[in-house]
């Protein structure tokens, strides 16, 4: 045979394979883009479908989206009833009743009891379980005790009785409502879970559904899957997607491209590069997100600096907050005013709270350098040197430093800075004994409301890394926790003099209040977005 | 052999425990605890060591999980709530295995062609320009591979899909290649030196001498002595894959077990990270093993022992 003939058979044959296999289907065709069905993407893998183990923001999509609490965040942005047809708070707080809509069923078409609610908080409380978020519960009669394994989950504050729930406080929290909108805290049949055993939740068939979509195509480990509308919602009718196409897209660089490609109705823009180069495409949107980077400053002692008030004062006016947030974040994100990130919450009036309790961090640099001055010379010394630190795992966290450690020195004559880079876990322990001197933080909130921020600095709190004691903030934060606590103008002035405090006695450095922009297709409406919990909601997601 | 065989089985078990022990203490020095939520009290991560039976003695642990590993239970992951480890790896391995195998086979094919395509057409165009090819795919990454071919047959020409695994063939075009270019370019420089010697070696002078035909010469005599040296090059190349596979399946997001071993390690999820480190070695070993074996069978010069 010559051989341009066995080029030519050679062609052939590619071209009859790959067409007919092509036109069998065994390629793949392309997602449907009909109008019943949306596509969206994760950047990591789902870790689980256990309600009460899951800490994942990803997995915690997929779980949301299959599943319904009491309460649900509605288009407005506001808690309405959802499995609840009432929620009903006592005067004094410590009570809540919650009496469910008639005839609620389960995705396997079984019925779900005020039982099933029940079950699930004493599951998330029950030691054995070793649920990361067991703390979420604490507040609720005996959960504490539960937790710590000195009391039996049957005594937990949470009790049913024909179709009402009932909910026993041991002091008021004003974010209990969130709870009862929280995923972890979603109704389990114990039938169901026992079952199950030690595979419950780990692939789509070992769960069953209460939520607006059931889950389904997923064997534990694989990156394709989908939600599909659940005929037995209480409220089918207002779902009006029946399918979200879900795949796993570990390069936002592919998603990116998938999305212009029409593949996927969002893309996020996770780095600087990725925004520059697409802020100028259709649907650029910026997310708000429920997370502050914050410096904080041992004031234990161990460093004579960071424990005199001038210096800490100085190197608070020796930030500068927009030119960092600019040069670190390509102004993807905003500088930060104050210990809750913009977008939180808002307060009573509607205004956002980080607006509304802000103190006034402001950059002076003459200012800076005279305190700074000033407070050497109480510590008889001309010279500081100071090291901060952060975690390796985040690259953005080295340009931060880098920034940090020119403009300090800069502003500041004296001042030495050295880097200090450890990896995440390392970050951690450090911080937790105090084993830094100026830290990078990063805190993201669990709920929309201050405290999930302002409990963070309570006196003795274990979260407090730089342990310094500040005696008005811890009133104020209190007094948001107990007297206010039903009283939303009361906390957010609580709040407010809380951060005040806290700015006054220069205790921490706030940074940036993160945000990131998103490519989100306009033609897919009503997807209810939210900075915590459940990030986008699919309840009331069509397609134009 | 079979004497030889049983030999080097008994020393894979003890390689193994090796391994198992060094991972184990190793991972010790590793700061933090394999929960990763910051919020976590000290009295909550107490309690969940406790559970987890973490606070217990070392020796404690590392007997307890030799006990598990000897019995088949490596545990639960601490990432992957509930997921056992035998299954995470279990639904894992196929898909790291099938892209390998499908890398090696692709790899190995291109290789034997353009090697003997390159000895038969020695230093002239061709040859050179394969020469050109091969030292590229020695040299180039293939990870910088995966992802000039997103670029150009994800986005710029949009022929294949870039990214996931199992829903369509096609989805694995991309990967294997990516990581059949060094396979392919190792065993062509191979066969085609290879294939030089024995082309000018007494037996093929024979056999041209008997009268045979250049393609015969080729197919019966000279391939079957180029092989030899490609079996033994098979285990080193089908570890190559193994560890290149890791950041193949991260660009193209497949859900194999490499990434599985990354994204364990600054989670310090204990159990996964000594389950992967066993599989890997037990492969890397038995792979070593089998190319032994090969060698012997095909090449009676070589004897076991």
């Amino acid at each position: 045979m010559e051989t341009w003939k066995k080029v030519a058979i050679g062609a052939a044959a590619v071209v009859v394979v790959g067409g007919g296999t092509r036109a069998a289907g065994l390629w793949g065709g392309d997602k449907s883009s009909s109008k019943d069905t949306l596509n969206f993407s994760l950047p990591t893998d789902i870790q689980t479908l256990d309600i009460s183990k899951n800490t994942d923001q990803y997995s915690n999509q997929i779980i949301g989206n299959t599943g319904a609490n009491l309460l649900r965040v509605d288009k407005k942005g506001k808690l309405a009833p959802e499995l609840a047809k009432s929620v009903k708070a006592s005067k004094d707080g410590l009570t809540y009743t919650a009496t469910l809509r008639d005839n609620l069923k389960w995705s396997d078409g079984s019925k779900l009891t005020a039982q099933d609610f029940v079950y699930s908080w004493q599951r998330i409380v029950n030691p054995k379980t070793a649920s990361q978020y067991a703390y979420l519960a604490t507040g609720v009669k005996n959960a504490d005790d539960i937790m710590k394994g000195k009391a039996d989950v049957k005594t937990l504050g949470v009790t049913a009785k024909g179709n009402v729930i009932t909910f026993q406080l041991d002091h008021p929290m004003p974010q209990f409502e969130y709870l009862l909108s929280f995923s972890n805290f979603m109704p389990q049949k114990e039938s169901f879970v026992d079952k199950q055993g030690k595979s419950y939740g780990t692939t789509s068939d070992k769960q069953i559904y209460s939520g607006p979509y059931k889950f389904a195509g997923w064997n534990g480990t694989n990156g394709s899957f989908k939600l599909v509308k659940n005929d037995n919602y209480w409220d089918k009718d207002a779902v009006k997607t029946k399918t979200v196409n879900y795949q796993v897209i570990q390069k936002p660089e592919t998603a990116v491209q998938m999305y212009k490609q029409g593949k996927l109705d969002e893309a996020d823009l996770l780095t600087t590069d990725l925004y520059q180069a697409n802020k100028n495409q259709k649907g650029i949107v910026k997310v708000p997100e429920a997370r502050t980077d914050y410096i904080e400053y041992n004031q234990t002692g161990k460093n004579k600096f960071l424990s005199n008030d001038k210096i800490r004062e100085a190197l608070n006016l020796a930030t500068n907050r927009d030119e960092l947030v600019k040069e670190v974040t390509g102004g993807v994100s905003t500088a930060a005013t104050a210990l809750v990130p913009a977008g939180l919450a808002k307060t009573a009036s509607g205004e956002d709270l980080a607006k509304y309790v802000a103190p006034g961090y402001t950059y002076d640099k003459s200012k800076a350098a005279e305190l700074f001055k000033e407070g050497l010379k109480e510590l008889g010394t001309d010279k500081a040197t100071l090291t901060i630190e952060a975690a390796s795992d985040a690259p953005v966290n080295k340009t931060m430093v880098d920034y940090l450690q020119g403009s300090w020195q800069k502003a500041l004559p004296g001042l030495t800075v050295n880097e200090k880079f450890v990896p995440f876990k390392q970050r951690l322990q450090d911080a937790q004994t105090q084993n830094f001197e100026v830290l990078l933080t990063a805190w993201g909130g669990d709920y929309p409301e201050g405290s999930t921020f302002y409990d963070l600095f309570k006196n003795g709190s274990s979260y407090n890394d730089g342990q310094f004691t500040n005696d008005a903030y811890t009133a104020a934060v209190n007094k948001a926790e107990t007297t206010d606590a039903l009283n939303q103008a009361g906390r957010d002035q609580d709040y407010k003099d809380a951060e005040s405090a806290l700015f006054k006695n220069s205790n921490y450095n706030p940074l940036v209040s993160k945000a990131h922009y998103s490519l989100q297709n306009s033609n897919v409406k009503d997807v209810i977005r939210s900075t915590t919990g459940l990030i986008e909601d699919f309840k009331y997601a069509y397609r134009k | 052999m079979w004497k030889y065989i049983l030999k080097r089985l008994v020393l894979m078990v003890f390689t193994l425990f090796l391994v198992i022990t060094a991972t184990f203490f190793l991972m010790q020095i590793m700061p933090g605890t394999p929960f990763n939520n910051p919020k976590l009290t000290p009295q909550a991560l107490a309690q969940l060591k406790t559970t987890y039976g973490l606070d217990l003695p070392l020796w404690q642990q590392y007997l307890s999980y030799l006990v598990g590993a000897v019995h088949g239970d490596f545990g639960t992951s601490f990432q992957y709530q509930n997921q056992s480890v035998s299954m995470l790896i279990g639904q894992r391995l196929p898909v790291s295995a099938h892209l390998g195998a499908q890398a090696l086979v692709v790899g190995i094919i291109a290789g034997l062609i353009m090697g003997a395509v390159s000895a038969r057409n020695k230093n002239n165009k061709i040859d050179g320009t394969l020469g050109i090819l091969s030292t590229l795919g020695i040299s180039v990454p293939s990870f910088i591979l995966g992802i000039v071919f997103v670029y150009l047959f994800g986005f710029k020409w949009p022929i294949f899909p870039v990214s996931g695994w199992g829903d369509s063939f096609s989805q694995t075009i991309l990967p294997t290649l990516a990581l059949a270019a060094s396979p392919a370019a190792i065993t062509t420089r191979f066969v085609r030196s290879e294939m030089i010697e024995s082309l000018s070696s007494d037996y093929v002078q024979l056999a041209k001498a008997k009268g045979l035909s250049d393609k015969e010469i080729v197919n019966k005599h000279a391939y079957r002595n180029s092989m030899i040296p490609v079996l033994t090059l098979v285990g080193p190349m089908a570890a190559g894959l193994l560890t290149g596979s890791t950041l193949i399946e991260q660009i193209f997001s497949i859900p194999g077990i490499g990434q599985q071993f990354v994204t364990s390690i600054p989670s310090k999820d204990f159990p996964v990270i000594m389950g992967t480190t066993i599989v890997y070695a037990a492969m890397l070993m038995v792979m070593i093993l089998i190319t032994d074996i090969l060698t012997a069978i095909i090449d009676p010069r070589v004897r076991l022992q």
